[in-house]
């Protein structure tokens, strides 16, 4: 059988006394086989995916679609990197590709310092996802069961991580729905259960594509809480995909963001927020005329003038120099600034000033 | 959720669990264990099946009856047999393909591939739990069949099960073969139920008299269920260069099929049309 070979050497490394205890445990265990199989871009026992030089092309001759073009990252253990793009950026395909539903036509993948393409079966041995789109489990089983499937298939014998299903549904609130079949649950319950059956074998490594979808605002903000404590206390590693902005700047420590099939930022949440070159400035004057207001017009953003009697206010988007530009025009005018507010950017607007050009990396 | 996953409660997922290693053993029986689970949870699929079969053999034999007379009741014992085994075909064909295109839908195929295990040994054992399945459908249909034609059948049951069993894994193949296939085409499953028309073909096929079509997936199988069902010929009786056959016809459709279902998932995964349904 195919990957017989590889499913033997899993079963003898998940038989290591421990090898699940804890994060650190687990590090220590995976060093010996990251000895023998990691590259430089894998060798940092801190490094749990690293994705090398990876491109995938769709299609050949002149209608051929670059879906991922030359890209390396690297995610740490215990980290939760969100993955942001707008849609066609290559997210789906990338996270498909380090998963292996994707072969890809160049670079490399390592899970925990073993190379995706020459031992999968072990590579995956710890890692999980949870897509968006797909029901990604039975309907027709109950909840409790479908953990126990799962978590075999991922190579555990569920008997003995029953008290781990049974603190997974009390933390998602499943507990009293365990018996119950998933196809008469709620659309927002199913998601829970997708995301329960991914964590019901131990994997370290989590894909999540909008783990929050369907969810209702109370569940998805505790989610993320849960989240962010199963990185923080038992090590798992999360990449989330999402165009739930609030949902990444909340859980994320880090956001990759995508376009046109390459990253063009890489960083903390905290910089990205920092390092936005764009300030939504609001101000009121009782000093704006038809005139003035006309030549701000002509040489600024303004997204807004709202009339007042006297004066007018005004928002504009800038950026350091326009700000500038813009200080120095109404002190020029002689305006007197009655009022002057500034917007702190969110990870949207830092997501969409990024996505329109700016570049981070 | 609860209120412990909000006051950062002490209780790790993982404290005082120790994980054993799943073996081919527990997952043969999570995923039969799976199947029975359904079987008995939604029987409406297995009776909607039995009441189809026997709607049309209904028509076959008194549609027969009628314009053939005394030709078709003379016949008659080889076409319920043939029947019999048309119905365990249909059934463990129809359900493995049409099984594996579910799972592309579902997306549940995506998460076995990168499982230790990957999908294939989870679909093998599935087929061995829709042999099992197809049985129990089929002995019902048989039992239903005998009945209303009022005929008498041997039904030496380890000949009947080997020989059948052994008959229709090489359709057990072809439907790996075809679950492939619609992993990679997807609107082309509904055209492949189609080939189960073929398996009515293969079945009454002159296994003794044209010897290559013994080479054919149920063919032999079929001459060999005849005797054993008709004339009560026991399994030991059969020569051996018939049994060794009816396992080398099997073994060989059912690795050809795993060949071309492994072919496929693996263009698909190029394509990247994996879980694109």
């Amino acid at each position: 059988m195919t990957g017989g070979d590889d499913a033997g050497s899993t079963a003898r490394y998940r038989a290591e006394p421990g090898s699940r205890a804890t994060a650190a445990e687990r590090s220590a265990d995976r060093e010996g086989v990251a000895d023998d199989d990691a590259t430089g871009a894998a060798g940092s026992t801190d490094t749990v995916v690293a994705v090398e030089g990876l491109s995938k092309r769709f299609g050949s001759g002149p209608e051929a679609t670059t879906a991922v073009d030359d890209v390396s990252l690297s995610v740490e253990r215990g980290a939760i990197v969100g993955l942001l793009g707008p849609n066609g950026a290559g997210k789906t395909t990338l996270v498909k590709s380090i998963l292996g539903m994707v072969l890809p036509d160049e670079g490399s993948v390592h899970i925990d310092g073993i190379d995706a393409r020459e031992r999968p079966r072990a590579a995956y041995s710890r890692v999980d996802a949870l897509l968006e789109g797909a029901r990604n489990d039975y309907w027709r089983l109950t909840v409790r069961e479908n953990l126990r499937y799962f978590a075999t298939i991922s190579g555990v014998d569920p008997d003995s991580v029953q008290a781990r299903h049974d603190r997974l549904l009390e933390r998602l609130d499943l507990a009293d729905h365990a018996d119950v079949a998933v196809r008469e649950l709620s659309r927002g319950m199913k998601q829970k259960v997708s995301l329960a059956s991914v964590l019901a074998g131990g994997a370290d490594v989590v894909f999540l594509d909008e783990p929050t979808l369907g969810l209702d605002v109370e569940s998805a903000r505790t989610l993320q809480t849960e989240l962010r404590r199963l990185a923080a206390d038992e090590g798992l590693t999360v990449v989330l995909s999402s165009h739930n902005m609030d949902v990444v700047e909340t859980v994320c420590d880090r956001v990759v963001i995508m376009s046109e099939g390459r990253i063009i930022a890489d960083d903390t949440v905290e910089a990205l927020l920092g390092g936005s070159d764009t300030h939504e400035i609001h101000i009121t004057s009782a000093d704006f005329d038809d005139d003035l207001l006309a030549s701000l017009r002509e040489q600024f953003a303004l997204a807004a003038v709202e009339r007042r009697d006297p004066g007018a206010r005004i928002e504009a988007t800038v950026d350091s120099d326009g700000l500038y530009a813009l200080m120095a025009t109404l002190h020029a005018n002689d305006v007197t600034l009655d009022r002057v507010r500034t917007v702190e950017p969110d990870l949207e607007d830092v997501f969409v000033d990024i996505t329109n050009g700016g570049q981070r990396r | 959720m609860s209120d412990a996953s909000l006051d950062g409660g002490d209780t790790s997922l993982d404290a005082g669990v120790t994980p054993r290693p799943a073996t081919y053993a527990d997952l043969a029986k999570q995923v039969l264990y799976r199947e029975y689970l359904i079987f008995v949870r939604y029987p409406a699929n297995a009776v909607g099946g039995i009441v189809i079969s026997l709607f049309f053999f209904g028509l076959l034999f008194y549609g027969g009856e009628m314009v053939a007379g005394r030709a078709l009741t003379d016949s008659l014992e080889g076409i319920i047999v043939g029947y019999f085994l048309w119905t365990l075909s249909v059934g463990a064909y129809s359900s493995i393909s049409n099984d594996i295109g579910s799972e592309v839908q579902w997306g549940t195929l995506e998460r076995h591939v990168m499982t230790p295990f990957g999908f294939a040994p989870v679909a093998l054992l599935k087929g061995v739990a829709k042999l099992v399945r197809t049985f129990l459908t089929s002995a019902v249909i048989l039992a239903v069949m005998l009945a209303l034609t009022d005929t008498a059948l041997q039904v030496p049951v380890l000949t009947v099960v080997v020989v059948a069993g052994l008959s229709i894994v090489s359709v057990l193949g072809l439907g790996f073969a075809a679950g492939g296939i619609t992993v990679l085409y997807k609107q082309i499953g509904n055209w492949l139920n189609l080939l189960q028309f073929g398996f009515i073909v293969l079945i009454s096929a002159p296994a003794f008299d044209l010897g290559w079509t013994r080479l054919l997936p149920l063919a032999h199988g079929s001459a060999l269920l005849q005797r054993a069902m008709i004339d009560g010929t026991r399994l030991w009786e059969f020569g051996l260069l018939d049994l060794g056959l009816l396992v080398g016809v099997a073994a060989v459709y059912l690795g050809l099929g795993y060949v071309v279902f492994e072919l496929a998932t693996r263009r698909a995964r190029r394509l990247g049309v994996l879980g694109d349904y």
